[in-house]
């Protein structure tokens, strides 16, 4: 799938920053908490996101994203903060290849 | 690849002749099971189950057949090269002994699948070399605290130089006793979560025989010829060299290879219902009520058809998802939990049902009809151990919405292959290739496309044209139902309704895989299997288990179905897609 220029994503070159506040909203979610509770270098099973919702939240990524992960993703970046280091890395190989 | 056996007639006949050899070596055999003189024939099963032994004449006939070699890559010196054909061997030992399959074989194949799909050149050659020199390998995941959650195990192999401390125990483990080898899923690292486990392969002979103990034997409700126990480690080292993979790829490799095993164990256990079938088919010709045979009667003579469309469905799932590993690899996590957990859930349901045909006779333990309590006693235990039916339904859980997202209505169908019982398959399992997860669903797909291209000529024809629009349905209901699905109905800890989603999903792969193989088998030499009766009969019976409630079958629907029963009963044929030749 290939995004359409028009889309509003593409102009906004997602960050560091910006990943990890949609990805503590979104784990929040699965672990029924608030976003704010979720510390950004605690190990994401330390609060019990199972490997079920783990694969759950690679396919949520990868829809809002766009990307093609490793299902195992969440498992090799255990924190908030390894996952949206290594997802702006994904984006960016990504822009670099598309170009 | 100049001699693809997909394209070599030569070769695909070769492979099917070499399978039909050994399915009919084991069934001649295994003997005649009703000559009570036979120790291999039901009373002596019945009398070993009894005992709580495994037959030791069937061990020593497998020993014999040298059965561990269908365990073991064609590379490394076994017959392993088709998991389909594993399933179809294997089939002829549990339709006799569901506990002689899995406690002479199953176990040491799952350990071994470990093995196969991570482990480097030496630790395979090396369990090549112990299984085809006639040694059990245990699979020893299980801890009873932790169930199928086994992310949470507390068994620890503790990184040392050199190699690994294992401490803790493993619990209902077969054949622990004795056993040559140990496949030992254990906590590498005290961290949460899927990377701190490993895999680990011990040889009994090397562990310091101080430091580690067998568990006392568990006595079990079925499979009681099993010696289940259990392994209590107390800082037993082992070497760097038993680690299978690389450490912390425990979870991963635990979740591929299990992909392995569960496509092919249920297809295994059909043998029991089919001889089950059989035995229940012998009673309803043979018994008189009511001024005329059980038979005769409409009720039972239903449940008699159901229980064999049910077995036909079960295979065709199976079928798929044996199949699916070589020409899918990168789908079969979805197919494999699919037939694990539909398919032991449908022999257990069937044999309920044909329970009632045999009525008190049901539970008797010994005679005429003994086989089929000991049958319904051991059957459970597909479901049990370390992918249990909820397991199989949380991996299909988190797939369901990015399926739904971008695999459904949308792909392109499988190749016809995947169908087709008898057809060749390009050699050698793909270990390598399976993937955890997959946006592809090519089955489902199979049935989207058929549904434009289906005969209509025949009330037959015309009645699967409308179950497949049924089932279009459902497919479009369970895609919204995904789409629609919250967070944390994604977890393991869904709600109910989660589960109820992937059972439907489940029971709609299974009827995409009838209709595949009643496709595949159209321009076929199986008159049956080219028939559209049984793939309306079997369609209308899935439809009922979702809930829909489908027209009428045309008449003679069923009959044609019925007729089937009892020629392959008469003509000692069983009840499976193979139509095989059987000793009795």
């Amino acid at each position: 799938m290939s995004v359409p220029a028009t889309d509003p994503t593409a102009n906004t070159e997602p960050t560091a920053e910006s990943l990890s506040s949609w990805l503590a909203d979104r784990i929040a979610l699965y672990l029924q908490r608030s976003p704010s509770e979720i510390q950004p270098t605690v190990p994401l099973a330390e609060y019990g996101l199972d490997s079920v919702a783990a694969l759950s939240l690679c396919g949520d990524i990868e829809e809002d994203f766009d990307l093609v992960l490793e299902p195992t993703v969440a498992w090799d970046y255990p924190t908030i903060e390894a996952l949206a280091g290594h997802l702006v890395e994904e984006l960016q190989s990504m822009e670099g290849g598309s170009r | 690849m100049l001699s693809d056996p997909a394209v070599d007639p030569a070769a695909h006949e070769a492979q099917e002749s070499a399978v039909q050899a050994r399915v009919a070596e084991l069934e001649s055999r295994f003997g005649d099971p009703h000559d009570p003189a036979n120790p291999l024939g039901t009373a002596g099963l019945l009398a070993a189950d009894e005992a709580g032994e495994l037959p030791a004449a069937g061990e020593r006939l497998l020993d014999d057949l040298v059965l561990n070699a269908e365990f073991v890559p064609g590379e490394f010196g076994g017959r392993l090269d088709r998991l389909d054909s594993l399933a179809r061997v294997m089939r002829q030992v549990f339709r006799r002994d569901v506990a002689l399959g899995l406690g002479y074989g199953i176990t040491s194949f799952m350990a071994a699948a470990n093995v196969w799909t991570a482990g480097n050149e030496e630790q395979r050659r090396r369990l090549a070399e112990l299984l085809l020199g006639g040694s059990k390998v245990s699979v020893a995941y299980h801890e009873l605290a932790h169930g199928n959650d086994f992310v949470r195990n507390e068994f620890r192999a503790d990184p040392v130089p050199g190699g690994f401390r294992l401490h803790g125990r493993k619990e209902v483990i077969n054949n622990a006793d004795r056993a040559d080898a140990f496949a030992l899923f254990s906590r590498t690292d005290d961290s949460p979560g899927s990377r701190s486990h490993s895999v680990l392969l011990a040889e009994r002979d090397q562990l310091d025989q101080d430091r580690f103990k067998v568990l006392p034997r568990y006595s079990a409700v079925g499979v009681r010829g099993c010696k289940l126990s259990g392994l209590d480690f107390t800082d037993c080292p082992v070497p760097d060299s038993a680690l299978v993979g690389a450490r912390g790829q425990g979870v991963e490799l635990a979740l591929r290879s299990f992909q392995i095993t569960r496509s092919a164990v249920p297809g295994m256990a059909i043998g029991a219902l089919d001889t089950s079938l059989r035995t229940v088919v012998g009673f309803a010709v043979g018994r008189r009520l009511y001024r005329r045979s059980v038979m005769d009667i409409p009720h039972a003579s239903a449940t008699l058809t159901g229980a064999f469309l049910d077995l036909l469905t079960c295979d065709s799932l199976a079928l798929v998802g044996t199949r699916a590993v070589h020409l899918l690899p990168d789908e079969t996590s979805v197919y494999a939990a699919a037939v694990k957990y539909l398919v032991p859930k449908m022999l257990t349901d069937t044999m309920y049902d044909l329970s009632i045909v045999l009525g008190a006779r049901f539970y008797i333990r010994e005679g005429e009809f003994g086989i089929f309590q000991k049958h319904v006693r051991d059957l459970p235990v597909l479901s049990l151990g370390h992918a249990g039916s909820a397991a199989c339904q949380a991996t299909i859980i988190p797939q369901l919405s990015r399926l739904a997202r971008r695999a459904w209505f949308s792909g392109d169908e499988a190749p016809q292959s995947l169908f087709r019982p008898r057809e060749s398959l390009p050699g050698g399992i793909p270990f390598d290739r399976l993937a955890l997860a997959s946006g592809r669903d090519s089955l489902s797909a199979s049935l989207v496309a058929a549904a434009d291209d289906l005969p209509s000529g025949s009330p037959e024809e015309l009645a699967v044209q409308g179950l497949v629009m049924r089932m279009l349905d459902e497919l479009r209901q369970i895609q919204e139902d995904s789409l629609n699905l919250s967070p944390q109905d994604r977890t393991a800890l869904a709600s109910p309704a989660s589960f109820a989603l992937a059972d439907r999903y489940a029971v709609f792969l299974a009827a995409a895989s009838v209709l595949g193989v009643w496709r595949g088998a159209r321009d076929g030499d199986d008159p049956f299997l080219a028939d559209p009766a049984w793939v309306a009969a079997a369609l209308h019976r899935l439809a009922r288990r979702l809930g829909q409630r489908p027209a009428d079958l045309p008449p003679g629907c069923e009959g044609r179905v019925h007729e089937e029963v009892l020629r392959r009963f008469h003509e000692r044929r069983s009840y499976d897609l193979y139509d095989t030749p059987l000793a009795g």
